[in-house]
């Protein structure tokens, strides 16, 4: 085993990482506000598509970038206001978004690209670094600007007090509904971005695989902070970069290493109960001057 | 009189969620059609052709309900009990193998043979929901979470074993991955005779078979058990408040994972028509999404074992819909799934609004 492979293995565990670890902080930023929000998957599924609609339609993988963080917030929306507005139980309606992204989706792509299972190539492609998508790399800055949004600024604050407790937030002044928009609009952006992260050539259904999934685990593993779920999801990107890259090498059945990352999420969520606590409120709706 | 009308009016709009969404749902698909350029006309009459037009199309409408009422039901009993088991998606597949070891390799007769094979199926869905269950009611871990690796871990486990140890096939041949064929003992005959004795003409392609039984079975079974019995009070208690069972003396951890393990169970029954009336085999290439289509059927009739007969039914029509729609219109297949989503959305926030209507009609009524 020389360098080059050591360092091919870091590197390529990167971006293997990235799409859970930017849906992650997604899910960290809607959940500290109190909004569960298990339609990462279907989010990240639609705006994987409009992604590439919008790089090939404007020549540009960035505008494609932008138009995928956009569709992802509009996603987010539709949960906030079925969540917060209409207070339906958050498990409910991220259901239900996944099953709405599935279809919305594979039409989308059927009316863009005349194919419903996959588009078309798209030729615009995010500039390289180390042979990597180089969006992988924004990941420890952006962690960076994750951590410092939610714990050195007033917003954070908010944001937070919003989930932990926000009758006393609401008492003080804070808007509790709008808080709760933005964490939910947030993590609907940041999935726009995961799914730049995951193949920008080209969609396919299915493509997202369930790291939307992956993510949520990762949510809790990292204690429900933004630089914990990062971490946490380098350790779900790097066991499967461990199967993809060593798949061939190992003899077990392959589908013994296909099972290794969600194996190693329930053993890992297993382990670490009791010194994980999620925000008092996350999954409550709050609801102003009830009795 | 008046007061007893009135009741029944605010009972009414609480009930009534579920229709005006389908109805909300049916005017968003309506203006899709139009905006794709399609006469809404022509479209309508498609979905009403594949769909419902004559007794042959409404008997495949009751088979195809079948694997989602069992999969909506398996649902109704987690829900119920306020376990959010998305994992009968793997419990199904978990299930189907286990029932069709026993249509393989237990010699029996088809007396006793087909009640084991059952039972089989049960045994291993509910024991692919123990992990999960007793994760979450011992150690507290959010079971959306810990059921959707179990789905991905049931996934690879199944296609590991079809291709392995239980492999049915010869080396060499090419056909699809499947376990061996299930002895003729351990296949389920069909009902369609029955019905065509009682003047419904159902013809002989579609699967009317013993697996409509085990749904009624099961129905009945559960709603017995939910609203006649003491654990299906308690299941109901936990999953209204926690504290409050706590403070009645429910055991509310052993009630959980007896819900669980039961949900598991019937998801187990979700592939008995593929596998054991249509296929006569096992492969892991079952009709997958079952699973989770049983959450939005559940949550579409609020979790009621009777309502989603009507929610199960809905699904079938909107699948046969979808092909009426690729068939006889320019709309893709894939509108009907968007369609569903937006349901499910619908009626849930509809549900909210009217719940909160006929609270605040309640109070100026006691004021």
């Amino acid at each position: 085993m020389d360098f080059s492979f050591i360092g091919f293995f870091l590197v390529k565990g990167l971006e293997i990482s990235s799409p859970i670890a930017f849906s992650a902080m997604g899910g960290v930023f809607s959940e500290r506000a109190g909004v569960v929000n298990i339609a990462l998957e279907g989010i990240m599924t639609v705006t994987a598509l409009t992604l590439v609609w919008g790089a090939i339609t404007f020549q540009s993988v960035w505008i494609g970038l932008l138009v995928a963080v956009a569709t992802g917030m509009l996603m987010g929306l539709i949960h906030a206001v079925v969540t917060v507005t209409f207070k339906v139980d958050h498990v409910v309606s991220g259901v239900a978004i996944n099953v709405f992204a599935i279809g919305l989706s594979r039409f989308l792509c059927q009316s863009f690209f005349g194919a419903e299972t996959q588009s078309k190539i798209n030729p615009f492609l995010f500039p390289k670094i180390l042979g990597i998508n180089s969006l992988a790399f924004w990941l420890i800055p952006a962690a960076a600007l994750a951590w410092f949004l939610l714990y050195r600024t007033v917003f954070g604050l908010r944001l937070r007090s919003v989930g932990e407790n926000p009758e006393a937030a609401d008492t003080l002044g804070v808007n509790v509904t709008l808080l709760r928009y933005a964490g939910v609009l947030i993590s609907g952006a940041l999935c726009g971005v995961a799914s730049a992260t995951l193949f920008a050539d080209k969609w396919i259904t299915g493509m997202v695989a369930g790291r939307g999934f992956i993510a949520l685990a990762a949510v809790i593993f990292g204690r429900w902070d933004p630089v914990g779920a990062v971490l946490a999801s380098l350790l779900f990107g790097y066991a499967d970069t461990v199967r993809i890259v060593f798949a061939s090498k190992i003899p077990i059945p392959d589908q013994f290493i296909q099972m290794f990352p969600y194996i190693l999420a329930v053993v890992v969520l297993a382990g670490i109960v009791g010194k994980s606590r999620a925000p008092a409120w996350d999954g409550r709706n709050y609801e102003k001057g009830e009795d | 009189m008046a007061r007893h009308r009135r009741r029944f009016g605010v009972y009414a709009l609480e009930q009534s969620a579920p229709f005006i969404g389908f109805l909300a749902s049916g005017a968003v698909l309506t203006f899709i059609i139009m905006a794709l350029g399609e006469n809404p006309g022509k479209a309508f009459q498609g979905i009403f052709k594949f769909s419902v037009s004559d007794p042959a199309k409404l008997a495949a409408l009751l088979s195809i309900s079948i694997p989602y009422y069992l999969s909506g039901l398996s649902i109704v009993i987690a829900f119920r009990a306020g376990v959010f088991n998305i994992g009968n998606e793997g419990q199904y597949f978990i299930g189907g193998m286990v029932g069709a070891i026993a249509g393989v390799y237990f010699p029996l007769p088809p007396v006793l043979h087909i009640p084991v094979v059952v039972i089989f199926a049960m045994l291993g869905g509910a024991l692919w929901a123990l992990v999960p269950a007793v994760l979450k009611a011992v150690r507290g871990i959010s079971e959306v979470i810990t059921t959707i690796m179990f789905n991905n871990i049931a996934l690879a486990l199944v296609n590991f074993l079809v291709n392995g140890p239980l492999s049915g096939l010869q080396k060499g041949t090419s056909l699809e991955p499947q376990m061996k064929k299930l002895l003729p003992s351990a296949v389920f005959g069909k009902l369609n005779g029955f019905f065509r004795a009682i003047g419904w003409n159902v013809p002989n392609y579609v699967y009317l078979d013993y697996s409509l039984i085990v749904a009624i079975v099961m129905g009945v079974v559960i709603w017995f058990l939910l609203f006649r019995t003491r654990q299906g009070f308690e299941i109901r208690a936990v999953g209204t408040s926690i504290d409050v069972s706590r403070y009645a003396g429910i055991q509310v951890s052993r009630v959980q994972i007896g819900a669980f393990m039961l949900s598991g169970a019937i998801a187990g029954l979700i592939g008995l028509q593929e596998i054991f009336a249509i296929r006569g085999f096992y492969t892991y290439n079952l009709a997958s999404g079952l699973g989770f289509d049983g959450i939005a059927i559940s949550l579409i009739a609020k979790n009621s074992p009777v309502g989603i007969i009507f929610s199960s039914a809905l699904f079938a029509f909107l699948k046969q819909a979808g092909y009426g729609l690729q068939l006889f219109s320019k709309v893709p297949n894939s509108v009907t799934y968007a369609i569903q989503g937006i349901m499910i959305l619908f009626i849930v926030a509809i549900n909210e609004i009217l719940i909160r209507a006929a609270r605040s009609l309640r109070k100026k009524e006691v004021g």
